[in-house]
Formats: C-alpha cells, structure tokens, sequence
C-alpha cells in the first residue's frame, strides 16, 4: 500500500517541442496516436495505487484539463483517490523565476495538508513504466533522503538535449545533478523522478524560496547535496524523454518496432487516456498500411508507411503517407504525398501536391491548417 | 427526484439459441457487434442520445456478464444524479413465488414497484438484441400527436419475407387495424421491430389483469397488443427508415459485420453526431506490420496483424500471424490466427486460437462457420 502522494510535472519547462508545444503544454502532446504524454506517468501512479495526484499546469492548460479531467479516465477511486490540477500563476513577466519550486510554493497549502507521508514527483514528458510502489519501498528501506531515478544511456551526446545527468559515486550516491553538456555519451540521465519525505520536500521547497526567487528543485537539492543522502535508482525498460521535436519524431517512430513497444505497453500494466468513443479504423478496397500505428476512428483510403496515424484520420484515395505522425482528425486528401512530416490536429492537406522533408529533419504543419 | 416522462425497459432476457455456442455462456444482448460493440451498447446509447435517461434492462439467462455490463451506467453517460441503468433480474417475494419472466410482458409487469418508483407518463419497451440507430424521441412525437395508447416501431421487409414477422396492418393514417403473428398470407409487410410506447398508467392496468389471466402467455405480441385492439384503443405503427438488423443467427450476425465494411453502409458508427458508447478497452492503438496486407476491413484497438486480412472485422485485441490470411471473416475479441493458418468464411468467437498452418472455413461454404474451439496447428 502506496503512502506517497504524486506530483505531476506537465507545464512549460526547460524543454521545448517546437509548434507543437505552442498550442498545448508539454504533457498533453499527442503520442502514439492514442495517447498524450501525460497518460503515461499518471497511468504508472494510479497502478502503484497512488490516488492522490497532483498536476502541476502553467499556461495554456485547456487541452491538458480537459483530457485530464477528475481522473476517472485513470481507473483512480472516485472517492478516495483524486486527481487535482494546480495552476501556477505566472506572476513573473520574466520567466526565470516562474520555477517548478515557485509553482510548489504557490500551492504549498495543500501540499502540507496532504495525508501521505511521502512525495513521488515524476515528469510529464518522459514515457517510461515504473513501479512508484517499489520505488518507494526501496526509498524507505535504503533510509536515503532523497531517491532520483535515472536511466543508462549511450547517446547523450547526441540526444537528451538539456536533460540532466547524475553525477555518482560507486555506491549510487548522488555527489550533484549536471546538465547534459553532450560531452560524453555514456551518461546517468535524470528522469526527472524524485521520492522523498512530504516533510523533506516543504523543507525544500521553503528553503528554496529563502535562498533564491530562480531555485527550482534541482539546484536547492544540488546546493543541500552535503548534508543529505542521495540516492540514485537505476531503471530498466523503455525510456524516451521528449525535450524537442526531433526526439518526439523519434520516440513515435520508434515505437514502430513491435518489440519496442512490447517493452512499453505490458498486459498487467495497463496505460490508461481519456476515451473518445470512436468508432473501429475502417479500410477501404484500394487501402494499404504496412509499419503503422493507427488509432480508432480512422478511415484509410490510400497508402499509410511507417506511420502513426491519430483518432478520426481521413487519408484519401491515392494518398501516401511514409514515415509521418498524423494527429488527430487531420483530412489528407487525394493523391497527395506526404513524406517526414508531422501534421497537428484539425489540419488539411488538400491544395499541394506533396510535402517531402528530409528524415533528419521531418516537417511541421500548424493545427488547424488547411494547405 | 426529477420528473422523468419517459422510461425505457429492455428486454435482455433471451438466449439467442440460433447463436450456438457463442450464447453458451452469455445472453444475446452481450454478444460482441462490430469490432467493438456490444449489441446492447446499441438501444442503450440510442436510449441516452434520445435523451431517455433512466433504464431498466430486464434479464434472465446467462446474465452474470451481462448484468454487470449493463449496470455500469457510465459506460453511457448514464450515471448522472437523475440517471441511471439499473439491471432487474426476476426475484422471488413474499406475496407469490415468481422465479422466472414467464414471457416479455410479465417482466414488465414483475417490476411495476420499479416504474412506479418513476411514475412516468410514458414506458419505452425495447429489445435487447437489434442493431439499429433510432431516435425514440421523434417516436414519442408522433406518439403524442396521434393521441395514441400505444405505438409499434415497424419497418418494411421484403414482403416474400414478411411471413417470418408479426406484421401490423394499418389504415391510411397508420393506425393499426389488425396484427398478425408470422402470417402464412401477409396484407402488409410493416413489420414490428418489438419498440413499442405506452401511456404507462393504461398498460399498468392490462399488466395487472395478464398477471392474473391463467391462459396468456404474458407476451406483448401475443396478448397485451390484440387485447388493446379488441378493446377499441388507439394503436399507431410508427414507420421507422433506416439500418436495422436481428442478428438472431451466425449468418445473419455475420452478415451484420460485414455490412459495415460496405462504403455506403447505413449503420455509420463513425457519426459523431449519434456515437454508439461501450466499454472502453485499455488497450494499445493497433498495430499493422511491415508484412501485413489490410484491404477492406475493420479493425479496433489491441489489434496486432502480421498477415493478410480481406473483408474481415476485427474484434478488440486479435492477432493475424505472419503469413496467416484472414478472408471474409469475423474475429471476436482476443482470437488469435497464428503464423500461416487461413480463416475464410468464420466467425471465430472469443479468445479461440486457430493455430499455426491451420485451415478452417471455405470461400464456397453455404454457411458461415463458427469456430467455437481452439484448432490444433499443424508443423
């Protein structure tokens, strides 16, 4: 039985999902076609019986809210369990000091009133599953302050821009938390993932706030790193950050490969979203897909390759679509080609021939577009 | 308690012994429709999209799964203060020893305590097992504006079929004039589609007397309609245009699939504006591998294809192996056709593996087979 209560990351960040992420916060970005970002860290919580969530939001929060809602998407109690989105005021025009520490502090009220004795904060823009309930049994047990979760990677030269990485001793012992510098690809990335003590983290967050108005959680954690117990988690599995718009491009992509979605997506470890009551995917006689994701409420006419394709897509006749992420309810009309690209909600391609981008860097259309 | 002025009851009660073995272990009004769907899913999202809100589904067989389906109100927006699906089994009691519905109107007659609860102006009595769309709304219209007793939604059938129905025979301003049970001579070819509105204060009293009446057979066809026609009251057959279908046997339920893979078909489930709800599945979107070959289909969520599917409908959660061809088929939730097995002409019911190499069905069979077992694969 879980004693934390979560909190949820989903507002702007230090990351930046070019377009997409002018219309939406990051955790309500569609993914895989079903889903958005956000499902994947609330879905990890409510299956480790946490059922007090707290999201946090900063500004342009409707689509977030609205997927969001009570939670009831979520297989969360509707009595006992609950799902609250906070809002952080941006009171500050410079946005340096509209912190995730300014946004606790705002609600820090209701974070001391909560019952659970310990806090499990988890990003809403990395996709990973994790058991927070082992977490935190092994957080207790380890007697550390503080847990951060992290993950191996061999690439961080290349990707996990502005990510975190761990600088440890051999024993896990967290000395500080360092910002990628792409220096050398071998590295510990921060997931972003933190367990601690509800007492530990107000301390924190007070601390912080007396400190300095630009602290955010990390360089408090990093500036007390001497007389606390830090402890790095090493987790296993899949693991896709999404920081810009090319590593969101690669993420759906990758989870392309069915072995790599199979890492993703277990039958005892459900992923839950807001449901849309969308009809089956229709093909019609002419219709090909090969490689591709495709959600409900779909209608396929022409060609689909490599693709993920979202709730309530048209494709049209002749159409070809290679290597996109259609969002949903996009048209995209007769014989037009599409190669690399990522087409947001509502659009519709029907007046060009094709929109072909170079793999390394797909293309963007606007929501609500019509090209 | 908000004032309701029209209740609906349905009647889920049946077997559907013409399904086989897929009705073995659920009633007919759960059996899986349409890739996703349940068949009751259809008069009970019609129910909420006709804005009718409170439910009562009358069951009989079977129904573990089915009632606990049924009662989980949200599923269709059903869970509101004022609204609600509430399941009524028959139940035993302290004044008399009823155990069973004895036909479709003692079950409404064994809950007259539940309606009267409501003490609605109107009662809606539905079947559990068509697939249709229909606004019951416009039918309460046109059941007021006739000043009707009762109303009977018909629809037209080929007339050589018609003696398979209980057809109403109207006049020129669509009062009913005579009915007629599965007529070997039919006049007409309206047949009833077991909808039917009553002024509910006026059936309370029929209800009450057929309880008593030891020669009824306590049906609606069979007794409480000839005893209002010979009574002299007012009967109107509400013309209903549109897809309807009894799915009462594996062709026909069958046949009903694949209706939906036809580029005009008249069920349209992707009309948002009449969205027919069911449980949601918590599964992945689909995924079509970098062999597979998908041409006029329907496929949900959960779905996993590594091979051919031709003309098929593909229930939530089915697995089409490399190589394996799925041909003018149904694949009811969780079946699996593995690596190079081929399925023509089937409905192969829920979680049945066909396995590896497999053939089952043929592309001349007369009738559609149903594949009820698992079928041993071959090296």
């Amino acid at each position: 039985m879980a004693t934390a209560f979560g909190i949820i990351t989903a507002g702007r960040t230090r990351f930046h999902v070019e377009g997409l992420e002018d219309y939406r916060p990051i955790g309500s970005i569609s993914f895989l076609g079903r889903y958005r970002l956000i499902d994947f860290p609330i879905s990890n919580m409510s299956n480790s019986n946490i059922d007090r969530i707290q999201v946090y939001a900063r500004s342009n929060s409707r689509s977030l809210v609205e997927h969001v809602g009570n939670g009831s998407y979520y297989n969360i109690n509707s009595k006992r369990g609950k799902l609250q989105v906070l809002f952080g005021e941006e009171n500050s025009v410079n946005d340096v000091y509209n912190t995730d520490i300014a946004a606790y502090y705002q609600n820090i009220e209701i974070i001391e009133r909560m019952h659970q004795n310990y806090v499990i904060i988890a990003p809403g823009y990395m996709v990973y599953v994790q058991d927070f309930d082992a977490l935190l049994k092994q957080h207790i047990e380890s007697g550390a302050d503080i847990s951060l979760l992290y993950h191996k990677v061999n690439d961080a030269k290349t990707n996990y821009r502005n990510c975190n990485f761990l600088d440890m001793n051999r024993q896990k012992g967290v000395k500080s938390i360092e910002v990628n510098d792409a220096e050398k690809d071998d590295r510990n990335i921060f997931m972003d993932t933190f367990v601690m003590s509800k007492d530990l983290f107000v301390k924190l967050i007070r601390k912080a706030r007396s400190v300095s108005s630009v602290f955010s959680l990390v360089r408090i954690i990093n500036l007390e790193s001497e007389d606390l117990d830090i402890r790095a988690i090493q987790h296993k599995g899949y693991f896709a950050a999404i920081t810009d718009f090319k590593s969101y491009f690669d993420a759906n992509m990758n989870l392309l490969n069915i072995d790599v979605a199979k890492q993703l997506f277990e039958p005892s470890w459900p992923i839950y979203t807001h449901t849309t009551d969308s009809s089956p995917v229709q093909y019609f006689e002419g219709a090909s897909i090969k490689n591709s994701v495709v959600a409900n409420g779909s209608l396929i006419k022409g060609c689909v390759e490599n693709s993920v394709i979202g709730r309530g897509v048209i494709i049209c006749k002749g159409a070809v679509v290679k290597n996109c992420i259609i969002l949903g309810h996009c048209k995209i009309g007769d014989g037009i080609r599409l190669e690399n690209q990522v087409i947001d909600k509502w659009a519709k391609i029907q007046n060009v021939d094709q929109l072909i981008a170079d793999p390394d860097r797909p293309g963007y259309i606007r929501r609500d577009d019509v090209i | 308690m908000k004032q309701h002025e029209m209740l609906a009851m349905i009647l889920a009660g049946g077997r559907g012994s013409r399904l086989k073995d897929l009705t073995n272990k659920v009633a007919k009004p759960a059996v899986s429709f349409g890739g996703k769907y349940r068949i009751i899913d259809f008069p009970l999202s019609n129910c909420a999209n006709s804005g009718i809100d409170v439910i009562g589904v009358l069951t009989q067989y079977e129904s573990v799964l089915l009632n606990s389906y049924a009662s989980s109100g949200r599923i269709w927006g059903l869970d509101t203060k004022d609204s609600g699906v509430y399941v009524l089994p028959p139940r035993e009691r302290a004044d008399a020893n009823l155990s069973v519905y004895r036909g479709t109107a003692d079950a409404i007659s064994q809950n007259i305590d539940f309606i009267d609860t409501y003490d609605p102006e109107y009662l809606l009595i539905l079947s559990g097992d068509h697939i249709y769309k229909m606004n019951y709304d416009k039918m309460l219209d046109f059941h007021k504006a006739n000043k009707a007793d009762a109303t009977i939604a018909v629809i037209g059938v080929p007339m050589k079929e018609a003696s398979r129905f209980g057809i109403m025979n109207t006049d020129e301003e669509n009062r009913i004039v005579e009915f007629e049970e599965k007529p070997e001579h039919p006049k007409s070819n309206l047949a009833s589609m077991g909808i039917y509105i009553f002024n509910w204060k006026a059936l309370r009293k029929i209800l009450v007397a057929d309880m008593k009446d030891p020669d009824s057979h306590h049906d609606f066809g069979k007794d409480v309609i000839p005893v209002m026609l010979n009574g002299g009251k007012r009967l109107f057959a509400y013309e209903f245009k549109g897809y309807w279908k009894d799915v009462g046997t594996i062709d026909s339920l069958w046949e009903a699939n694949m209706d939906l893979l036809s580029e005009a078909n008249e069920l349209d489930l992707h009309d948002d504006s009449w969205i027919i709800y069911t449980e949601d599945a918590t599964e992945q979107p689909q995924y079509i591998g970098p062999d597979a070959k998908v041409d006029v289909a329907y496929i949900t969520q959960g779905c996993d294809i590594e091979g051919e599917v031709t003309r098929s409908v593909l229930f939530t959660g089915t697995n089409v192996g490399h190589g394996a061809k799925v041909i003018d088929s149904v694949l009811m939730p969780g079946a699996e056709v593995e690596e190079g097995a081929t399925v023509t002409r089937c409905i192969v019911a829920d979680g049945v593996h066909i396995g590896r190499n497999a053939v089952v069905g043929s592309a001349d069979s007369e009738n559609i087979l149903l594949v009820a077992k698992n079928v041993k694969g071959e090296a």
